[in-house]
Parts: C-alpha cells; structure tokens; sequence
C-alpha cells in the first residue's frame, strides 16, 4: 500500500502515513474552510490500510495544536475506524502529545481516549 | 498630555483627521482590540487570527486563554462564511464566496469578549435561536457531554456542522454566551453573538 505524506499548509496538517512501518502522524493545525477535503483522502487511506491490516501493529502518533469543530468531528471518526480494527486484532497504540501548559488539547485527548475500548491511548507532554 | 479627539472649533465641521479618530476612539473606548466589518474570506480569517495570537502572546496572555480566544475568534469567523446571508459567489480566476459580516475582538472587565455579527434570514432564525436558547441554559458538564454527544453523530451534511461549532463555542465561554435578534426588514434579521473568556 502507498504511504500517504501530504505537507501542512496554514490551516491544514501535515500527514505522514509510512504503512510499511505501521507507523502514522498527523501534526499541526487544522481549521480548513471545508474538512471533509483535508479529511477525506486521510480517512479513506487510513480505512484502506486497517482493512487489510490483520494481526499488524499500527501507531498513530498526532501532534496538533489546534483543530476546529468539523475537524474534531473527522478525528472522532478516525478513532471510531481505528477502535473497531483494535476490537477485530489489529495492535492500535495512539500518542497524543500536547503542549504541558495546554489544558484545551490535554481535554481533547481525555474525550477522545473515554471513547476507545480497544486502542491503547497515550497522552504526553511536548517540550514546548 | 493628550488632546481630546472630536473637538473643532465652534460652528466647524469635524476634519479628516478628527472625523476617524473619533470613529477609531469609540472603538478603543469599548477596549476593542480589532474590528473586522465587510467581506469575510479564509484568507482574512487566517491573517485576522494569526495577529490576533501573535499580540495575546506579546500581551503574556496564558497559552490556555489564547487557545480558548482563538477557537471562538475561528469558529464565529466560519459560522459568518457559511451562514451570512450577504454573499457574493463568482469566479475571479478561482471560485469565490465571500460574506458579509462583523467580528469584533476586546477586553472588558479583565475578560476577552468575541463578537460576531451578519444578517440572517427570517426563515432561519428559529432554529438557531433554539440551538442558542438550549446552550444558554447549560452548564459546563452539560455542555461538555453535549459536545461529546455531538462529536459522535454523523455529519449533517445541510447544517456543515453548526450544531458542534455553536457547542464548541458555548464551552470555550467563560460566562453564558449573549445573543440578540435585529429585523432589518421582512426578510431579514440583523444577528450577533457575544462570548466572554
């Protein structure tokens, strides 16, 4: 499977998606005029892969500063794709890095991972 | 020692000079930090934002408020792109939607306050009434649990997610979201939203 690496732009992220390493990452901002163009190829490349990624291990590693509601919206889809590959087999571990003195990010990572029966979530501090 | 802007002499006409500084000083009265009026896009939406960060972080504003500021300041921007009922679409070389509205940033009483203002249609204002009567009413927990409610439903493809962007700037507020209905005319209402942080 093609990796996916799209670069961030002002208000989008930037996507590393390396499959052959099973290792993914989203950083950056994320306020697009429309989400479901920034989001749509990263959630159709992600199911793609956690479609024939039976008994293979995956990290997800996101690093973002900022995201609006639309886009937290996709990111609440991504860990619905990726909880329901965790409960079919696939070793799913996510890093949520976030800023120490940001509390905003620290809660988005708590609401997510309350959600997650089956991914191994784990939230961590940044240098900044 | 400063001169009082806003005083010809008798029976004179206010100039240029003293016709905007008056104009810019009631916008400094009411601790206004900038006002935008006019055509919004996303390339404005972006400058607008990224100054604003750059002068609350000059300003030693805590990284939370600012994160918490610039959420409001992006969702109120994108609620007026989407939702005015001033726009113009075209082509100029691209595709172009631009929409008409206000957003207004300041201090007051130790807080930011973020207001947002467009004409709405009369057709509409129901519905977001509602949507705001219901978050005015809530509490914080309510509100939290009512995003993540939110946060799990499917898309709503007519409303491109209003109902998420309003909760997530009723939970971004430090105090009950303001809000208030202007008519213009039979078709029209004159709209906005005041949040403090």
């Amino acid at each position: 499977m093609d990796n996916l690496v799209i670069a961030a732009t002002e208000r989008s992220p930037a996507v590393d998606f390396d499959f052959a390493a099973g290792v993914l990452s989203l950083k950056g901002e994320s306020y697009p005029e429309d989400a479901s163009t920034v989001f749509g190829p990263i959630f159709a490349a992600l199911e793609g892969f956690l479609g024939v990624a039976e008994c293979r291990a995956l990290r997800f590693d996101f690093e973002l500063i900022y995201f609006n509601s639309s886009s937290a919206k996709a990111l609440m889809n991504m860990f619905q794709l990726m909880d329901k590959a965790a409960a079919r087999g696939v070793t799913i571990e996510v890093n949520w890095f976030f800023a120490r003195e940001d509390e905003t990010m620290k809660e988005f990572g708590e609401d997510f991972s309350e959600d997650l029966e089956h991914v191994t979530f784990n939230l961590a501090t940044t240098q900044n | 020692m400063t001169i009082p802007a806003n005083t010809p002499p008798e029976g004179e006409p206010l100039t240029l000079a003293q016709h905007y500084r008056a104009f810019k000083g009631v916008l400094d009265e009411r601790g206004i930090l900038f006002s935008f009026s006019g055509y919004l896009s996303e390339g404005i939406l972006y400058s607008l934002g990224d100054t604003l960060r750059q002068k609350m972080t000059l300003d030693d504003t805590d990284l939370t408020t600012i994160k918490k500021v610039f959420s409001v300041f992006v969702e109120q921007a994108q609620n007026i792109i989407r939702y005015s009922a001033e726009k113009v679409l075209g082509t100029v070389g691209k595709s172009v939607e631009l929409s008409s509205g206000m957003v207004t940033i300041g201090t007051e009483r130790g807080r930011f306050f973020i207001v947002c203002a467009n004409t709405i249609l009369e057709d509409d204002v129901p519905q977001l009434k509602h949507r705001l009567e219901v978050l005015q009413k809530m509490d914080k927990d309510e509100i939290k649990a009512y995003y993540k409610e939110q946060l799990r439903e499917a898309p709503d493809e007519k409303s491109r997610g209003a109902t998420i962007g309003l909760i997530e700037i009723a939970r971004r507020a430090s105090e009950p979201i303001e809000f208030d209905f202007d008519r213009i005319d039979a078709e029209k209402h004159f709209f906005c939203l005041k949040v403090s942080i």
